[in-house]
């Protein structure tokens, strides 16, 4: 379900151009964390906002006018259509633009990028979702998604930390989650100050003691900041994991999102395209993965 | 394939009647060097030449290419001025044209790019042969023939050119000269063929690229990378005038007090230093030598994984445009020669 | 909305960037009438030279306490500074000699008399005073310089290529100066953004926009010292425009 293959814009020249952003508004703009705020947008035009479909852990090119084009990953669940809520760090020149607009201000989308999670394949399993600091951002999707589609998985665990209670991304919504018996929500934060927390307190991989994981049956989704894959990685196969069932989420330099520009190529594969979800398998045969 | 010959002294008719089709470019001296332009004269041709300074890409991957314009209120305007200009590309080396068949398959798959596209559909092809120089390796990655990705070709077999048609536009070139072309006979595929023996034993420089992809996996580690790391100066000329490198950047220009602007992309190079950085800071490709390392590994092992073959078509242009000397052929070498396992 | 304030000024420089300015005539009536310059010494004989700034473009390297202070009040009174050319950015021509014995070589010059000037080896701005934006060149291109105004206008940087001038020489189809004729080109280390406008005309490179983002000078020396270039002829040109040590 390709946005671009359903509206290719008709020109005599140019038949259908994937490069081509379609106009969408800031329909809501919710500060987070500092310099991770929540963007919610919604195609200018009706059919586009109602024919545009993602997978989770799909990405979509976001252009502000006159700055630039990034790629983001999609934090909505595509069982919530309409609108798009994009999770944007403030860390570059586009970026920045993109704090300095307000709501009703209008972006550029083009998308839905790249491979997504193998749904078909996860489904009837468990699902297990580890992420640490803004690595929930991608997983947000597939969290919902399994959620609004309850009967097609098993287990769900989901596995976040965070340093402190003020650095949790969709905080309060996931504090929601921990009371719900239709999935076991870890939260946990490296330290907190406040004396408010009522979650865990330690570091992520702590959470395993507090999770019934069975690894022949489950998949799971591990983003984070390099630090995460490398304790969350080693604690998944100890536990025995194949390590095409341990699912990540890569962020690469990306100028055109369509396997054109090269700048996200890994050894042979494009991350916009075969990626940005690989399996470990795949990390650890291409080279400079992780 | 329909195969003609056309009388050597006639080419230059040709070239009269097949400007109807196109406007006219080829290979044209400049210092001693050669460069693809529009002819304002036949007589400019040089069609035994060694290599252009950049390859046909340039015409279809310009290296500067404004995609959209934007006005706000409008949105993204794509800019197709340009697009439809009809080009003929008189005098492309074989191995030309398979890096432009590479190309192809690049700027086509699930996402085609519709300004590559545009323009390979209306820039016409006519092949010419050529003989190798030291630099030359394309039959070691069997790109020294095509027999596809031109409208005609034209091999010298002495009196005659032997024209390959490979077109229904090629045909129609060939047509619109009258009765120029004739067929060929016994006596000319004899002449083809003793042309492309001794095309064959001209070559000075040859590789191995069977098992090349498991070889570049072997020595991922090889302290070659580091020393070529060290070397390089990461000028990127060897990617902007390889015929097969298409990385480009893309950028937004602001018009002066506003936000309209256009959005524009140009060529780029792995061996740059922000190629593989992201706006976090993080650097995947940092080191000098994991960027050359990547730009080898990707040519000659990733794309076989991806098409099948290499994507370095041995035009040798990289190794007569490296400041510094590095060689395409010697780096293979030496990561092929077995090294006494006590020196690793 | 008001016009952001403006001010323009010169340290120990040629002037040149700031002749690039007033240079983009075709331009500088959009310019002017997007933007309010209140200081500008080499254009206006009236000018305030107190008044808070939006954007303040400095040309020149720092020469003597003078410049120094002249930035340092300059940086105080201006929201973005941008430094202007090549010896605002790197130090340039002025910096080219900035380790040897200054007292000596007033004295050589100005005779004993030099001695008593005011005057310092060079610096780079950002060695002085925190710099927001450098527009290297010598001079700048017009078309970075207005490229600039539109970005900061829109409360953005511009970009400029980090590439280096090689780059653009092949996009050209240049013949290398360096491999097919064997002259000191510095190209393959000197920032681009030119658009490699004099091996266009078969000079070669001499640096002027400083170092590109990502330089190789050790394997660069040696692969001119193979071609007979003497170490110390290359030391001197690459010094030129960019002393040793001025990183960014």
């Amino acid at each position: 379900m390709l946005l671009a293959d359903e509206v290719a814009t008709h020109h005599p020249v140019l038949s259908a151009n994937p490069y081509q952003p379609h106009l969408a508004r800031i329909v809501r703009i919710h500060k987070m964390v500092e310099n991770n705020y929540l963007f919610t947008l919604r195609f200018a035009e009706d059919h586009l906002a109602r024919a545009f479909r993602h997978q989770p852990g799909q990405f979509i090119m976001l252009s502000v006018p006159g700055v630039g084009e990034m790629p983001i990953s999609v934090s909505s669940s595509p069982s919530r259509p309409e609108v798009l809520e994009l999770c944007v760090r403030r860390v570059g020149r586009v970026t920045n633009a993109l704090y300095r607009m307000r709501t009703n201000d209008v972006v550029g989308v083009r998308g839905p990028y790249g491979n997504g999670y193998p749904m078909q394949e996860i489904m009837g399993n468990d699902l297990l979702l580890a992420a640490g600091g803004l690595g929930m951002a991608p997983l947000r999707s597939l969290l919902w998604y399994a959620l609004d589609h309850r009967d097609k998985f098993h287990n769900i665990t989901l596995m976040y930390g965070a340093k402190r209670p003020d650095d949790m991304l969709f905080r309060e919504e996931l504090l929601a989650l921990v009371d719900r018996t239709d999935i076991n929500c870890l939260l946990t934060v490296d330290a907190d100050d406040s004396g408010t927390w009522k979650n865990h307190v330690g570091l992520l991989p702590t959470l395993f003691d507090h999770a019934k994981i069975d690894p022949l049956r489950t998949y799971a989704a591990v983003c984070g900041p390099p630090v995460v894959y490398k304790f969350i990685l080693q604690r998944l196969l100890d536990l025995g994991f194949p390590k095409n069932r341990i699912l990540m989420s890569l962020e690469r330099r990306m100028k055109c999102g369509v396997g054109k520009c090269g700048h996200c190529s890994i050894g042979y594969k494009y991350t916009c395209l075969q990626g940005p979800i690989f399996t470990y398998w795949d990390a650890i045969n291409l080279p400079e993965m992780i | 394939m329909k195969i003609l010959k056309l009388p050597k002294e006639k080419l230059d008719l040709f070239a009269s009647v097949v400007q109807q089709f196109g406007e006219l470019h080829a290979p044209v001296e400049q210092d001693g060097k050669y460069v693809f332009k529009r002819l304002m004269r036949w007589s400019d041709a040089r069609l035994e030449y060694d290599r252009t300074i950049l390859p046909p890409k340039k015409y279809f991957l310009p290296p500067r290419e404004t995609l959209f314009r934007y006005r706000p209120g409008e949105g993204f305007v794509p800019h197709t001025e340009g697009l439809d200009q009809r080009i003929i590309l008189f005098g492309v080396h074989a191995c030309d044209v398979y890096a432009i068949n590479i190309l192809d398959r690049v700027f086509a798959g699930k996402y085609p790019d519709p300004y590559y596209q545009a323009r390979r559909k209306h820039i016409a092809i006519i092949g010419i042969d050529c003989s190798p120089d030291k630099h030359c390796f394309c039959r070691s990655m069997r790109a020294d023939f095509v027999d596809h990705g031109f409208d005609l070709f034209f091999y010298d077999t002495g009196d005659y050119y032997q024209a390959l048609v490979g077109t229904a536009l090629g045909d129609d070139m060939v047509l619109a000269t009258g009765s120029l072309f004739e067929p060929v006979d016994g006596t000319d595929i004899d002449d083809y063929k003793r042309r492309s023996w001794n095309k064959r034993r001209a070559f000075q420089l040859e590789v191995e690229i069977r098992d090349l992809p498991e070889i570049f996996e072997m020595e991922y580690q090889s302290e070659i990378w580091e020393e070529l790391g060290e070397k390089c100066l990461s000028c990127g000329s060897c990617s902007m005038v390889c015929p097969t490198c298409y990385c480009y950047d893309v950028a937004d220009h602001v018009e002066l007090g506003s936000r309209a602007g256009r959005r524009a992309r140009s060529w780029d190079s792995c061996l740059f230093a922000s190629h593989a950085l992201v706006a976090s800071g993080e650097n995947f490709r940092g080191p000098r030598a994991s960027r050359i390392k990547f730009r080898f590994y990707h040519k000659q092992r990733g794309f076989v994984a991806e098409y099948g073959r290499p994507s370095c078509v041995g035009c040798g242009r990289c190794i007569s445009a490296c400041p510094v000397g590095i060689d395409v052929v010697q780096v293979i070498d030496r990561l092929r020669r077995v090294q006494d396992v006590a020196s690793r | 909305m008001s016009k952001p304030t403006v001010g323009i000024f010169g340290l120990t420089g040629c002037a040149g960037d700031q002749l690039v300015i007033l240079n983009c005539e075709d331009r500088l009536l959009d310019i002017v009438a997007l933007i309010d310059i209140r200081d500008f010494l080499m254009a206006s004989s009236e000018n305030d030279e107190g008044c808070p700034l939006d954007i303040a473009l400095v040309e020149g390297a720092v020469l003597s306490r003078r410049d120094a202070d002249k930035l340092r009040a300059i940086r105080q009174r201006s929201k973005i500074l941008v430094a202007l050319g090549t010896c605002a950015v790197w130090g340039g021509v002025a910096a080219m000699d900035r380790g040897k014995d200054r007292a000596r070589l007033l004295e050589e010059v100005y005779g004993e008399i030099g001695l008593t000037y005011d005057s310092s080896p060079a610096q780079a701005l950002h060695e002085v005073v925190k710099v927001d934006l450098g527009i290297a060149g010598c001079p700048i291109e017009k078309e970075h310089f207005i490229a600039a105004v539109a970005a900061l206008l829109n409360g953005d940087t511009p970009l400029y290529p980090e590439y280096p001038v090689c780059t653009e020489c092949r996009m050209r189809e240049n013949n290398c100066l360096l491999i097919e004729r064997g002259e000191l080109c510095c190209g393959p280390i000197t920032a681009g953004g030119c658009e490699a406008r004099c091996p266009e005309l078969r000079v070669p490179c001499v640096g002027c926009r400083g170092p590109a983002g990502d330089t190789n000078v050790p394997s660069f020396v040696a692969m001119l010292e193979q071609k007979g270039f003497d170490r110390q002829q290359l030391a001197a040109r690459l010094r030129t425009f960019a002393p040793e040590g001025v990183a960014q």
